[in-house]
């Protein structure tokens, strides 16, 4: 819902699929792979059931209704600052989902990183794509290439106009690397024009890019528009390759 | 690889992702000290490197690809290996040309057979015949 | 069939107490690089300040190869930009990234 979907141009147009479906190389290996996992007992088709489950209700609106409700309320955003996985709970997130001690990539050190009129944060994860999930989602591609790794941390206001974000000199930029096990989102600053604005409107404007650091919210701006490359068989599309159903 | 022609091409691939340093003879007896420290440094340690600027994209999600991931987190939430493995094998492991030439859940899922395979939970060939069947199973589609 | 403990039913071979705290001043050490680490080589050598202690955990270079080390304490490390990349063009910004205990020396 806030990420408009726009084809790319060049060399990434994707062609009608044929009509005879082809399966790709990693298609393969993907359900062999599991198949024999199951077979073998290290884990059940229940098992993966579940957690698919768990990973189909993440997305980043989540996160946008933590942003709206720290800047209505004074009182929740002190507890987030000073406890972000256990304030998380107060909006229906709960960190330890879906295992009992969270997922096995995400940990359960949660922290929110306040910006304010002379402080911007920008997040990368320069060794992998370090990111939290339960909040946001599914990080989006650029986040995890090498290109938006390699650069960010060293040319960050020169990768921050490439995204339309120009920031004067004034404002200290802060990259923080997120290279172990914290997980991090931006807490940006409340635009002006937005006084009186409920948080489900305030919500609205806080889209996934804004809580990575690489875009700021304002009001009329309700989606990170990027080329998006299309998917061969995306998800649910292709009810033979789903698993365990 | 059926076909020799196939065969051919193949080889012309694999050459083209030969190191860039070409010696007369495609062994060493001593390397400078400067260059074993780049061969030790982890492939996925890329902050700071150069690049030109891109346009960064969206990618639409494959099945495959929300299949893999759940695939390797349940591997880790059962006690098959856990995230830290996953990502020195999946970023590391596999060296340079892999790393950077394999799209990132195809590092993921190769990087689950081969520790399967590390581990002993399942052998080779049965990756292999396992693979085959799959294979052959949606071509009959 | 070993296999890896969840990270509440892990049994630490101890762990040892934090050695900084906010405000102090660190050094990143110069490890040789073999197989894996998660110590950025942009960081190391370089001199920053913690900006806060984090959690106690395994260190990757252990959990990576499923071994049951001692936990560590982390910490966020705030380094100025200048001292990481010297042609950096504003005084102002500034990066954090994050290390455990044994990485870090006092600067």
């Amino acid at each position: 819902m806030q990420t408009t979907h726009q084809h790319a141009g060049g060399g990434h147009e994707h062609k009608a699929a044929p009509t005879v479906e082809e399966i790709t190389d990693f298609e393969v290996l993907e359900i062999a792979v599991r198949e024999l996992a199951i077979e073998h007992g290290l884990f059940t088709a229940e098992d993966h059931r579940r957690f698919t489950e768990w990973a189909e209700s993440i997305g980043p609106a989540a996160g946008s209704r933590l942003v709206a409700k720290a800047w209505t309320d004074p009182a929740f955003k002190a507890r987030l600052l000073a406890d972000g996985t256990a304030a998380c709970k107060e909006i229906g997130i709960d960190w330890a989902e879906p295992t009992g001690f969270g997922t096995p990539s995400d940990y359960m050190n949660f922290r929110v990183l306040e910006d304010t009129p002379t402080l911007h944060h920008v997040i990368v994860c320069t060794l992998c794509s370090c990111y939290p999930r339960p909040l946001l989602g599914m990080s989006p591609e650029w986040y995890r290439s090498t290109n938006y790794r390699r650069r960010l941390v060293r040319w960050p206001r020169e990768v921050l106009a490439e995204f339309g974000l120009i920031l004067p000199p004034e404002v200290e930029i802060r990259v923080e690397d997120s290279n172990q096990k914290c997980r991090f989102i931006v807490l940006p600053v409340r635009p002006s024009g937005t006084e009186n604005w409920t948080e489900e409107q305030l919500a609205a404007i806080v889209t996934r890019d804004c809580m990575i650091g690489v875009a700021l919210p304002r009001p009329g701006r309700t989606a990170d528009v990027h080329p998006v490359h299309k998917a061969r068989h995306p998800v649910h599309s292709s009810p033979s390759m789903r698993a365990a159903e | 690889m059926s076909q020799r022609s196939e065969l051919r091409q193949q080889y012309e691939i694999i050459g083209s992702l030969q190191p860039a340093i070409h010696t007369p003879q495609n062994w060493n007896y001593e390397i400078p000290s400067a260059l074993y420290r780049a061969y030790m440094h982890p492939p996925h340690d890329v902050g700071g490197q150069r690049d030109v600027p891109v346009h960064y994209e969206e990618k639409e999600e494959e099945q495959w690809e929300l299949n893999t991931y759940v695939t390797c987190e349940v591997l880790a939430w059962r006690g098959v290996w856990n995230a830290e493995e996953r990502r020195r094998r999946a970023d590391n492991d596999l060296g340079y040309t892999l790393y950077l030439g394999m799209p990132y859940y195809g590092r993921w899922i190769w990087a689950a057979a081969r520790m399967l395979v590390d581990k002993n939970h399942i052998s080779l060939t049965e990756l292999l015949e396992k693979i085959a069947e799959v294979k052959s199973r949606y071509e009959a589609h | 069939m070993k296999r890896t403990k969840a990270p509440h039913a892990r049994k630490s071979a101890g762990n040892a107490p934090a050695r900084f705290k906010v405000g102090d001043r660190v050094r990143v050490k110069d490890l040789p690089n073999m197989f894996y680490s998660r110590t950025q080589m942009y960081a190391r050598g370089v001199s920053g300040t913690i900006a806060a202690c984090t959690y106690q955990d395994l260190i990757p270079e252990d959990e990576a190869f499923n071994q049951e080390g001692r936990l560590e304490q982390y910490y966020i490390v705030r380094f100025r930009q200048k001292d990481l990349w010297e042609e950096y063009p504003s005084e102002k910004d500034t990066l954090q990234t994050e290390f455990p205990d044994r990485w870090l020396e006092p600067a």
